[in-house]
């Protein structure tokens, strides 16, 4: 599926800014991201700490911490700026037409309240319908998210449940009210791997069977791969490439994300060779430079790099490097196809 | 490899007893179940597990932060198992840690120097000014400059913080470093160069590592030997390479099956293991596995497998590893 092909998107963000103001002054999280996700693709955001993969989420869903603003840009859901709308407005959509998981479902999950009561809760806030209907419909979500004996399993407290089963159960409020999208951050990051691999494949079935688009933040490079059609890159508080999953691990345009690609160990390869890092650390957001975020750690940076920030170069499958400006010195695998 | 390990741990048992009903028996939970494992002088052995499969627990007993329940552990030829806290000093010297948060693990009112300089002071090695020296000589070893000495660990990003915390484990030259997910909490760009130090400071300084660790593809790549652990045992212990390449457990077989791998056109099998891990207060009869797995027999909830040779020094703890699958 191409850009072209895939229609009008179900969001649409547009040159969103978002800074934390304290007393050492402003943290630029989020310089200037726009993407697109459309109806019925999931599309990953892979980043690091302090990447601003999450804050840019947090903003589209106006969830900011309260030092936290945002400064510009747009969101347009279903044809509404949702950085523009009112709270009571923007609270008809979070949580029905827009469906949320986290890291931590113990945290989202309110310890007081059994779990029936909190998807029973979310439906009748969104929709009409009687309790009867309502916990009808919770044992039919916790079936589609295969809680076993459901109907029992809606009386029990969150704290009585595994971190595989507190997920499910925040999976399936969040498809309580068929929602059109469904952002999920990090939603596997605090489970075991074989607990991970269940919920990944319970969300990619889910996906398609509901035919929703689904936005999945993640650290893993591993996840990414296995569950998502498009990919953003973010660092610095940037898009630094985005692409169709499979030309963008197989041809990175950013040296940044081919020194991420290489730092992960090869499961293939079993000689001890040498990992190989990327140098230094991220930038400090505080004191964002100028440039590319990226040229400190750069194998590749030229003069331009630190003097001015480059756009992204590309179309479907875009960098933002100054490498594939037209006029730039060619590098085998980056901007030379290699013969 | 004829030469004695130096660890040697035979049927380590650590139990918690929980709280539970006055006048009803109070429930156990046995988080270290009978554990058999020697660690090899100079060699770097993994040990991967699920969370609740005791991996921390048996670490932490390991450096004697427990009193094991019972089993015996003998350390360079001496049994540590009970030894009273005075008779420890020598072994506590030789056995350091590196612990996961290195937000959480460094003192954030010391400095530098003198987080590093603490395990000296401690054992009462050299003078104030020599100490200093081999706090500027343990920081060039991690990749730090002398002029961080004087700062406090919260000016660190977390890959700094890490080398200030195995500065700091290495700082009494040990002979074993038990290092307790050193990475997880490192950004991917970042993982890389920690582990590339910990392998040349294993080169330098001749260390053993017991590298506990939930990332199957790291611990690949820094192991000689890898140990599976499930609901307190060890279930499979092989050569890293036999591992990959013959996973003889079930659940070893789960567990890589479910490794998400960096590349979309990789195929990936279906949900490789139903359910999830039980709790340590109830272990199952037999085969602690057996309720998840996708082979298990009467035999097996009636009998616990031994973990067993089944061929090369690879040892697998199921009473069908090393056939040919039915």
């Amino acid at each position: 599926m191409t850009a072209a092909t895939m229609g009008t998107p179900i969001l649409s963000v547009r040159d969103l800014a978002t800074s934390f103001f304290s007393q050492r002054g402003e943290v630029q999280a989020v310089r200037g991201v726009s993407f697109d996700v459309h109806p019925g693709e999931i599309l990953g955001i892979v980043g690091e700490s302090g990447s601003g993969k999450s804050i840019t989420c947090m903003s589209v869903l106006r969830l900011l911490k309260a030092t936290g603003r945002i400064k510009s840009g747009s969101a347009l859901f279903d044809g509404q700026d949702l950085l523009a709308l009112d709270e009571a407005d923007l609270r008809d959509i979070r949580g029905n037409k827009i469906g949320m998981i986290f890291q931590d479902p113990m945290t989202s999950l309110n310890p007081t309240l059994t779990v029936g009561e909190q998807v029973i809760e979310t439906i009748l806030r969104h929709r009409q319908a009687t309790r009867s209907e309502a916990r009808a419909r919770a044992i039919e979500l916790f079936e589609l998210v295969r809680i076993p004996s459901a109907a029992a399993r809606l009386k029990s407290y969150p704290h009585e449940f595994s971190g595989g089963m507190r997920q499910r159960v925040m999976i399936a409020i969040a498809l309580a009210c068929d929602p059109k999208l469904l952002i999920a951050d990090e939603p596997t990051t605090a489970l075991d791997v074989t607990i991970q691999r269940q919920i990944l494949g319970l969300l990619r079935d889910l996906q398609a069977r509901l035919g929703m688009a689904v936005i999945l933040i993640t650290h893993d490079l591993g996840v990414i791969a296995e569950v998502t059609d498009r990919i953003v890159v973010m660092y610095g508080g940037l898009v630094m490439e985005t692409g169709p999953v499979r030309d963008l691990f197989a041809r990175p345009m950013h040296p940044y994300t081919r020194g991420l690609l290489a730092s992960v160990p090869d499961l293939r390869d079993d000689s001890h060779k040498r990992l190989t890092p990327i140098p230094g650390s991220p930038p400090d957001m505080a004191h964002p430079p100028a440039g590319c975020p990226f040229t400190a750690r750069c194998p590749h940076a030229m003069r331009q790099c630190a003097a001015a920030l480059p756009p992204l170069f590309g179309d479907s499958h875009a960098a933002r490097c100054w490498l594939h400006h037209a006029e730039a010195p060619r590098i085998a695998g980056i901007n030379e196809v290699a013969a | 490899m004829m030469t004695q390990p130096l660890v040697s741990v035979r049927d380590l048992k650590k139990h918690f007893t929980m709280g539970g009903p006055l006048f009803a028996p109070k429930p156990v939970l046995r988080a270290v179940d009978g554990v058999d494992l020697d660690i090899r002088r100079g060699e770097t052995l993994g040990l991967v597990g699920e969370s609740g499969c005791g991996k921390s627990t048996l670490a932490r007993t390991l450096i004697r932060l427990y009193e094991p329940t019972t089993g015996s552990m003998v350390f360079d030829g001496q049994d540590v198992a009970h030894l009273s806290e005075r008779d420890l000093v020598p072994f506590r010297r030789r056995v350091q840690m590196i612990f996961q948060d290195p937000y959480a693990s460094l003192n954030g009112r010391m400095t530098v120097r003198d987080l590093i300089a603490e395990p000296l002071e401690i054992a009462r090695i050299g003078t104030p000014e020599s100490r200093t020296a081999k706090v500027h000589e343990l920081l060039a070893r991690v990749g730090l400059h002398a002029d961080h000495a004087n700062r406090f660990a919260h000016e660190f990003s977390g890959g700094q913080r890490q080398r200030i915390g195995i500065a700091r484990a290495i700082a009494l030259e040990p002979d074993l470093v038990i290092c307790d997910e050193p990475i997880s909490a490192l950004d991917v760009s970042v993982q890389a160069q920690v582990v590339n130090m910990l392998e040349d400071l294993q080169d330098q300084l001749g260390l053993t590592y017991l590298f506990i660790t939930h990332d199957l593809s790291m611990v690949r790549h820094i192991s000689d030997r890898i140990g599976v652990m499930y609901l307190g045992k060890i279930v499979e212990l092989a050569s890293n390479t036999d591992l990959y390449a013959r996973p003889s457990h079930p659940y070893t077989q789960a567990l890589l099956a479910s490794i998400p791998v960096p590349d979309p056109t990789a195929t990936r099998p279906a949900d490789p293991v139903r359910g999830e891990i039980p709790s340590a207060m109830a272990v199952p009869s037999g085969c602690r596995f057996r309720t998840r797995c996708p082979m298990a027999t009467e035999l097996c909830a009636s009998s616990e497998p031994a973990l067993r040779d089944i061929g090369g020094g690879h040892l697998a703890a199921c009473h069908y590893a090393g056939e040919a699958a039915p």
